[in-house]
């Protein structure tokens, strides 16, 4: 979905800016009950009007985990799984295999266990006496014990999950997480992707770049994905009321290694959140312009 | 409520429960005298969650399009190169329409990209020449048992009809004395869909780390031509020695049990066609971590 919508946006001619923004209706009127009030100069300088330019970094963490598949769809794998069982080619045994080995010993054991699962207990292959069945698992748990098997697994839920620790970047594997500051944006503490403005002279995708490191510090590793912006946001500027706009441009980037270490004082928190969370940390305005940028998964 | 979710949550849903019972017995097949299914065409789908695959459609597709995507405007225009045929011209109307002489080949502009049209890989050819072969067609056997313990795949295996398995290369054209045509020269097989990007998982946390002195696949240098068929056809092709075998665990788990090691040549065929293909599909391919380093 956040795809076509950068596609379009960037496919739409420069000057037709109604499609850059959804919400541009409601700011309409918002931006004619104040400059009812107060009408902007007609005799406006070309320089006022231009545009505010800022790029902003959605950072992104990558799923760590896979995802846990839902009961549905285990449900189906196992049902494919079991037809797929059933129509096997044969298993050519004795190319892999040693006759009597302990690895075929081994592979025959796995191979009956995963039947049963497959098709039920009922459904028996070849007829082993209890004896030699007995037998062949002390052999067979001997071979893993030499081989180190039975490491015990890492828990799929990472301690910072059960603190709720949002600074962490181990917290929440199987889900993509952005990085939003909370910063002090005319006396309010407002929630925001990292951003900052662009110099002149100085290319989009270098001002990001420069902005990153400046509001979260070096000691990351980050890579931004493209030179395209992958999307952009435009507001008229709340600090000046003279109809300059406030044009963002968002670009993805990802982190490698290191955590984030704010430098300036205006930025008081951090957090790394999924989509859903970040809809409740930011404003209405922002969530609109941002929440097809970022992935559900 | 709570007692009815917990009966829910108990019953297992990946087990066999009971086997339905038999109600009408099935049709036999005159020939064989095997019950035959009243599926005629039974079609398996995927039987597992696909890490790889996973990574690919959470992560990679999306910086792909971003990494890939050119600006309309900033495309070069089209050169015209001759009038354009107007079926309403009454001069042409009935016509025929000649094409375009020459080789187009290296010289078609890369297509759009659009969020249907990023970058995938599209299939996987593993491919193994066994020169012994030649002298006595038995010496395939170990190639065609390795390639199978690979990747898993046999012909119409598990209910997939489209599966060709492993298959038999033959020589096509004749060698002064040493190849005649239809002499079996080696095996292969094509890879699509979840046993892809599986294997690509076990070549890349596996085999790729351990290989002695591999700094990575080798680029070809800044001065390649652009428009030569390989570089405009989307395809990352590289080898593999005969050591590299033996660090597959499928492999290595009986190493024993074959003669020897084989080498191989591995295509990833993408689906990116046009100027700077090749390009493209080696920044999809690194986004599975395969290495690569320039001279």
């Amino acid at each position: 979905m956040f795809s076509r919508n950068l596609l379009t946006s960037c496919r739409a001619p420069s000057k037709d800016v109604s499609c850059l923004r959804r919400a541009l209706a409601t700011e309409a009127s918002l931006g004619s009950s104040t400059t009812a009030t107060s009408t902007p100069p007609p005799a406006s300088s070309k320089r006022s009007t231009r545009p505010k330019i800022t790029t902003a970094i959605i950072l992104n963490r990558s799923p760590t985990l896979t995802r846990t598949p839902t009961p549905f769809e285990r449900a189906y794998y196992a049902y494919q799984a079991r037809i797929r069982r059933a129509l096997h080619n044969p298993f050519p045994y004795e190319f892999y295999f040693k006759q009597g080995s302990l690895l075929e010993t081994r592979f025959n054991i796995e191979e009956a266990e995963r039947e049963r699962l497959a098709f039920g207990k009922d459904f028996t292959g070849e007829v082993v006496t209890s004896e030699k069945e007995e037998a062949n698992k002390r052999a067979v748990a001997q071979l893993s014990q030499q081989e180190g098997e039975g490491e015990v697994i890492m828990p799929r839920t990472h301690e910072s999950d059960i603190k709720k620790d949002f600074k962490s970047l181990d917290r929440k594997g199987a889900r993509n997480l952005y990085l939003l500051l909370r910063v002090n944006h005319d006396g309010k503490q407002v929630w925001r992707f990292p951003q900052g403005g662009v110099e002149k002279g100085e290319l989009l995708h270098q001002a990001a770049q420069r902005d990153l490191f400046a509001e979260c510090g070096p000691h990351m590793d980050t890579w931004i994905v493209s030179r395209n912006p992958v999307g952009v946001s435009k507001s008229p500027s709340e600090a000046t009321k003279d109809g300059q706009e406030d044009i963002t441009f968002f670009y993805k980037a990802h982190i490698m290694a290191g955590q984030v270490r704010p430098t300036q004082a205006s930025v008081s928190d951090f957090a790394w959140l999924t989509k859903e969370e970040i809809e409740s940390h930011v404003s209405k305005d922002y969530w609109e312009d941002i929440k097809d940028m970022l992935s559900r998964h | 409520m709570s007692a009815q979710a917990g009966a829910v949550a108990r019953r297992n849903v990946t087990r066999f429960g009971r086997a339905p019972p038999v109600t009408k017995n099935l049709r036999k097949n005159p020939r064989t005298l095997l019950p035959q299914p009243h599926v005629k065409n039974l079609l398996v789908r995927d039987i597992a969650p696909c890490r790889i695959m996973d990574h690919y459609y959470n992560t990679l597709q999306d910086d792909l399009m971003y990494m890939t995507y050119v600006h309309q405007s900033a495309l070069p225009k089209q050169r015209q190169i001759r009038l354009t045929f107007d079926p309403n011209d009454p001069y042409a109307k009935n016509r025929y329409n000649p094409p375009v002489g020459g080789s187009q080949v290296g010289r078609k502009p890369a297509p759009l990209v659009t969020p249907e049209d990023v970058i995938r890989l599209e299939r996987i050819q593993i491919h193994t020449m066994v020169k012994e072969a030649i002298g006595s067609r038995n010496n395939l056997l170990p190639a065609i048992m390795a390639i199978r313990a690979l990747t898993g795949e046999t012909y119409q295996g598990g209910g997939r009809h489209s599966n060709d398995g492993i298959q038999i290369v033959k020589a096509r054209k004749s060698v002064g004395g040493w190849l005649r045509p239809g002499v079996p020269v080696g095996v292969k097989v094509d890879l699509k869909g979840p046993a892809m990007y599986d294997f690509l998982g076990t070549l890349v946390d596996f085999v790729l780390p351990r290989i002695r002195d591999f700094p990575g696949f080798i680029l070809p240098p800044a001065s390649s031509s652009v428009n030569s068929p390989n570089a405009v056809s989307g395809v990352v092709s590289f080898g593999l020695p005969p050591a590299a075998m033996g660090f597959f665990p499928q492999i290595e788990v009986n190493q024993d049990s074959y003669p020897k090691m084989f080498g191989m040549h591995i295509h990833l065929v993408t689906n990116a066609t046009g100027l700077g293909a090749q390009n493209r599909a080696r920044a999809l391919v690194s986004g599975f971590q395969i290495p690569f380093i320039r001279k």
